[in-house]
């Protein structure tokens, strides 16, 4: 417990996970559900940074770099197809949203 | 207890109640500020292990960049759309929590019985040091081993973008939404269903057919009121 340890930063990933893996099982507003995905992305990118930190390589962060990029276009699909979704069945509850066509 | 360890701790407490904040909060827009706070925190546990040039990047593209267009998407989504605070069902619920304290438990003992396998780097704070800083040496890197898959990857963002500003675009261009006039009824505010309208039309009751070549003729002697909107027939 003396020293900071990559152990420190994993358990704090995997709360970080578990925490936003429990929000998209528990809510059922699509917003919510994508801000909890953003919050288990950033929780791996955590964890590959510490990896990357204990063992002296910088190949993790380089990796962490592309997860962000990666996020950032799946969080301008995704918004776009809430939008699209809201403006054609007029709702953000999951559990409302059970059609593919019209 | 050292320094590093305290403030580890503190960045820790922090980022994992404003996680627990975006789950639980009721308005959409606290989830989002709760989320900012969460994301400043995780950069300064990425500056503690060493990675300023990704700390920064964090803060510019996710509470920059995504957590304004996630606001922005919030806004233009009709407010009569979200739920309200409800949860799932407590059987989503009860599910949703056993699944997580068994997925802690998994992580806990892996992490608990890890061991470190493999050859240590040679990015030590030494080398990185001497070749100018963290932004320099992964500059280095991203742009020799790592330079197909840096042109991929903004491909890949030019792609999502074309794709987000096609699924965002409206159904057809240039074509204004048809404003509907109302066909409202002398008898109820909120207008009457056609098929009802039979041979024996309700006293005081009358459609107002827009468009098709004049108006129904109020019947029972009511008068005739004409508006846009439904709400503005306030039984004048």
């Amino acid at each position: 417990m003396g020293e900071l340890g990559v152990e420190h930063f994993l358990s704090l990933s995997a709360a970080l996970f578990i925490i936003g893996m429990m929000g998209v099982l528990i809510r059922r507003n699509i917003l919510i559900i994508f801000m909890c995905v953003e919050l288990m992305l950033t929780a791996a990118n955590i964890s590959l940074i510490a990896f990357g930190w204990q063992m002296h390589s910088l190949d993790g962060q380089v990796f962490v770099l592309f997860t962000i990029a990666i996020a950032a276009a799946e969080a301008a699909v995704g918004l776009a197809i809430i939008l699209a979704l809201s403006r054609r069945v007029h709702t953000v509850d999951v559990a409302e949203i059970h059609e593919l066509r019209d | 207890m050292p320094w590093d360890l305290i403030i580890f701790y503190m960045l820790a407490a922090v980022c994992i109640a404003a996680a627990l904040g975006v789950v639980v909060a009721t308005n959409p827009v606290h989830s989002a500020i709760f989320l900012v706070l969460c994301f400043f925190n995780v950069a300064g546990v990425f500056v503690m292990m060493g990675a300023e040039f990704l700390a920064v990047i964090q803060v510019i593209v996710y509470t920059g960049a995504i957590l304004v267009l996630l606001l922005f998407v919030l806004m233009l989504v009709n407010p009569d759309d979200l739920p309200e605070f409800h949860q799932g069902k407590p059987v989503q619920r009860v599910v949703g929590g056993l699944l997580g304290l068994i997925l802690l438990l998994e992580i806990a003992i892996a992490i608990l019985n890890r061991e470190v396998v493999g050859v240590t780097g040679t990015a030590t704070p030494e080398a990185i040091a001497a070749v100018g800083g963290n932004t320099q040496a992964i500059g280095r890197l991203l742009f020799s081993d790592y330079l197909l898959a840096f042109e991929v990857v903004s491909l890949v963002l030019t792609v999502g973008v074309i794709g987000a500003i096609v699924l965002a675009l409206p159904e057809r261009l240039g074509e204004k939404v048809v404003q509907r006039k109302g066909t409202i009824s002398l008898g109820h505010a909120r207008g009457v269903d056609m098929e009802a309208l039979g041979e024996g039309t309700p006293e005081g009751e009358a459609p107002i057919l827009s468009g098709r070549g004049g108006f129904a003729k109020a019947s029972g002697g009511r008068k005739l009121v004409m508006t846009n909107d439904p709400d503005e027939y306030t039984g004048a």
